[in-house]
């Protein structure tokens, strides 16, 4: 089985920093880590492998030091390693890194299976997994919590969803984007991080898959940062002394 | 209204530390400075009230249980103070004794101090520190423990490895005396002379004494330490509160390493890991912590997983392996791991391991994982001890810290697994094996199971005595171990002890019922 990961460099931190010009994430200061999910798909995959055997590849799109992030993918198990990564990709939104991936895909020669996390810590969106499978042209199920069987080319998994899980059966090729309650992510071996550390990500431009300028970067993106605001916390915390005032406090809240 | 109010039942919690002795008391005081601390103290000593300090109460041996008498908790004097440098240009912080742990670690880290209070010399020193730059390096496995109580008991904990334990990171500590009158020591400062000590008051005043004329054990070690021309502040680092209650201490502050890392690998036997650990004290760089885990350790975790959900994300063992060891390395270079891996890998090999079942922990992110699994140890026992204590209520933790040289080291694990094999006891053994200190722990299911591990512990306390070891490596007798320390030190030690404290505490109200046990003359 061949298994394409797509795995995102984040920054480590849980409260983003924006821009208050671009609107767009501030990476400059805040170490940076393989987003948390990405680390499931990434898990699934090398499970995968273990029992039908294979190839996994990361894929990822950023900026040359993604090759870090890349390179502790290696050390867990992905036998090689691609960077999309040069000035005509920057500022992508959502459909053209999904085109840029899909490219990706399409020159490795396709794979059986693309696994993704839900979505980014820093982006939120969980949009570029299902956007990916409409270009790729395969069927994908999202919040996948569990990959119950595969046989005769057709793969039986379990959606998370608001209500509880849902059953499905998809044929492969497929997309699927995980949650964490997939799987626990290994850490390294010895030999795993060694192997990794000789390694080296490959890294491809624009040109490199056939993209045309229009298609990836900002240029290739149909949508524009308008404004971005931090949502405001509300929790809050009022003492009350006592029953009674307990009671007059629900009905006036009730009143209202 | 005094300081000191009557015991409540509202108060029970305070009457129990994480070893679940059952203690009682009559009154209880919750200071929030030093006056109010002598406050407390001036009225057990005019009313020749016992009383108990007591931090967090996570300690392990029962060390601030009260026995009657008075708590005294100190867990409201939890401020830092301030922070200075020394002419060597350490970094020391200035804080009250109920600070705890996790709180100096999470303000260091993101620089983040109520400098209210504070003096301009100590808010000047603070412009130089960068967040993160400065860590206090002890680290007993419960952050939540209260560096009070960390230096009563000279705590240590795993990276005491390569930094040693507690006291060896307190510079400056002020002590209340029985009597209410305050002492003030340095390190490198108050010395003996020969056994003879004078330590000064901060009124003007001093208490002239002499010392027991016996050493310690020169090994880690959580009880008395005791020598000719000793530094006075080691009186009050390590004597759980028998002395003097600490009001305040300087710790002294390391600069953090650029990268922490570590690995825990598997072996198929017991022998394997030994060897193993053998090889990881000799290995450069030196490791900043070595752990074992036996299979009873890894089994009951591994069954745990079912009922804690946070277990649930503890990452599967690999299969056909009987115990585990884990290093942790603290590294001065960012990308130091690979070449630490380079040299470690054949050392795993050579073993009985392999390289390619081991858990590498690359950063701080990753290290966690092992931390959490680490601590998922004592927790799971905690669960159990809690389990068993519904059947039984006078069923406690029965864990042991004993610690012996390097020479015994081999001798006293193998008579530990001879020992529990033959009484067919529930247990398991875990530990800082790096210091030749590890937790054969009993898991007791009846008062039968739990007689039969307390007489276990005192055969071992008398073995242990024998190859010049100690009872208590880092929790401290308390209570639970008094028996222990009275086997380990011998009637004629005992007497010695109780004669120095006598000099101390006359009317003996301090710390009652740890450590010392009353023996005939």
């Amino acid at each position: 089985m061949k298994i394409v990961v797509c795995v995102k460099q984040v920054p480590a931190t849980g409260e983003q920093r924006l821009d208050p010009v671009t609107g767009t994430v501030i990476r400059e200061g805040v170490p940076s880590i393989l987003n948390p999910f990405d680390a499931y798909a990434l898990e699934e995959a090398v499970r995968l492998k273990e029992r039908f055997g294979g190839e996994i590849v990361a894929l990822s799109m950023g900026v040359p030091s993604a090759k870090e992030t890349l390179r502790r993918a290696l050390a867990v198990g992905a036998d090689r390693a691609i960077l999309l990564s040069g000035r005509a990709f920057a500022g992508a939104d959502t459909l053209a890194t999904a085109r840029a991936l899909s490219l990706a895909v399409c020159k490795l020669g396709g794979a059986d299976l693309v696994l993704c996390g839900r979505m980014a810590t820093d982006g939120d969106t969980a949009q570029v997994g299902p956007m990916l499978a409409e270009l790729l042209g395969v069927p994908h199920a999202a919040d996948v919590a569990h990959i119950k069987r595969v046989e005769n080319g057709r793969m039986t998994i379990a959606r998370m969803t608001d209500d509880g899980y849902r059953c499905e059966r998809l044929p492969l090729p497929a997309l699927l984007t995980v949650v964490k309650e997939i799987n626990v992510p290994r850490l390294p071996s010895v030999t795993g991080v060694l192997r990794a550390a000789r390694a080296e990500a490959t890294v491809w431009d624009a040109a490199d898959i056939g993209a045309s300028p229009e298609d990836v970067g900002q240029r290739g993106s149909r949508t524009r940062v308008v404004r971005t605001a931090r949502p405001e916390k509300k929790a809050g915390c009022r003492m009350l002394g006592g029953a009674a005032a307990l009671l007059t406090a629900l009905k006036a809240k009730g009143d209202r | 209204m005094s300081i000191v109010q009557p015991y409540t039942e509202a108060y029970r919690n305070y009457l129990f530390d994480e070893s679940r002795t059952m203690g009682r008391a009559d009154y209880i005081a919750f200071p929030r400075n030093e006056a109010e601390l002598i406050e407390a103290v001036r009225f057990a000593h005019d009313n020749h009230v016992p009383l108990t300090a007591q931090g967090a109460r996570t300690g392990l041996a029962g060390g601030a249980s009260p026995q009657g008498g008075m708590i005294l908790n100190l867990s409201r004097m939890n401020r830092i103070l301030g922070i200075r440098r020394d002419e060597n240009g350490r970094f020391l912080l200035r804080v009250q004794p109920g600070v705890t742990l996790i709180a100096v670690r999470k303000a260091l880290r993101d620089k983040n101090f109520d400098v209210s209070g504070w003096d301009e010399e100590s808010r000047e020193t603070l412009k130089d520190v960068r967040a993160g730059a400065l860590f206090f390096s002890p680290d007993p496995t419960e952050p939540t423990a209260s560096i009070g109580g960390m230096a009563s008991c000279n705590a240590c904990g795993a990276r005491s490895f390569l930094y040693g334990c507690t006291r060896k990171h307190v510079g400056a500590l002020r002590a209340v005396l029985a009597d209410g009158r305050v002492t003030a020591l340095a390190r490198g400062r108050e010395r003996a002379r020969g056994r003879d000590f004078e330590l000064p008051c901060t009124d003007g005043t001093t208490l002239r004494g002499r010392l027991p004329d016996f050493d310690t054990p020169d090994i880690k070690d959580a009880g008395y330490l005791l020598r000719a021309d000793m530094e006075l502040i080691d009186l009050f680092l390590g004597s759980q509160g028998t002395l003097g209650v600490i009001s305040e201490l300087e710790l002294l502050l390391l600069p953090s390493p650029a990268l922490l890392c570590g690995v825990t690998a598997f072996f198929p036997d017991d022998e394997n890991a030994l060897q193993y650990v053998c090889a990881m004290k000799r290995f450069d760089p030196k490791p900043a912590s070595i752990e074992f885990f036996d299979r009873r350790a890894l089994s009951l975790v591994e069954a745990q997983k079912a009922e804690t959900p946070a277990f649930r994300q503890l990452q599967p063992l690999p299969e056909n392996y009987c115990c585990a060891v884990y290093v942790e390395f603290n590294l001065d270079e960012e990308n130091g791991l690979c070449p630490v891996l380079e040299t470690l890998a054949p050392v795993i090999s050579r073993s009985g391991g392999d390289p390619d079942d081991t858990w590498v922990a690359r950063d701080e992110l990753e290290l966690e994982k092992l931390l959490l699994f680490r601590h998922s140890v004592p927790e799971t026992i905690d669960l159990h001890v809690e389990k068993n204590k519904k059947n039984e209520p006078e069923i406690t933790i029965l864990s042991t810290d004993m610690a012996v040289d390097d020479e015994h080291f081999d001798a006293l694990f193998h008579l530990y697994k001879r020992d529990l094999e033959e009484s067919g006891l529930p247990c398991l053994i875990f530990g800082h094996i790096g210091e030749n200190h590890v937790h054969p722990n009993i898991l007791a299911r009846n008062l039968d199971e739990y007689r039969r591990g307390h007489a276990l512990f005192e055969k071992w306390a008398r073995d242990v005595s024998q190859m010049g070891g100690t009872i208590t490596a880092e929790h401290g007798a308390g209570k639970i171990k008094r028996k222990l320390a009275l086997i380990m030190y011998g009637p004629e030690k005992m007497r010695a002890l109780w004669a120095l404290k006598r000099q101390l505490d006359p009317e003996n109200i301090l710390g009652p019922g740890n450590v010392l046990t009353e023996v005939e003359a």
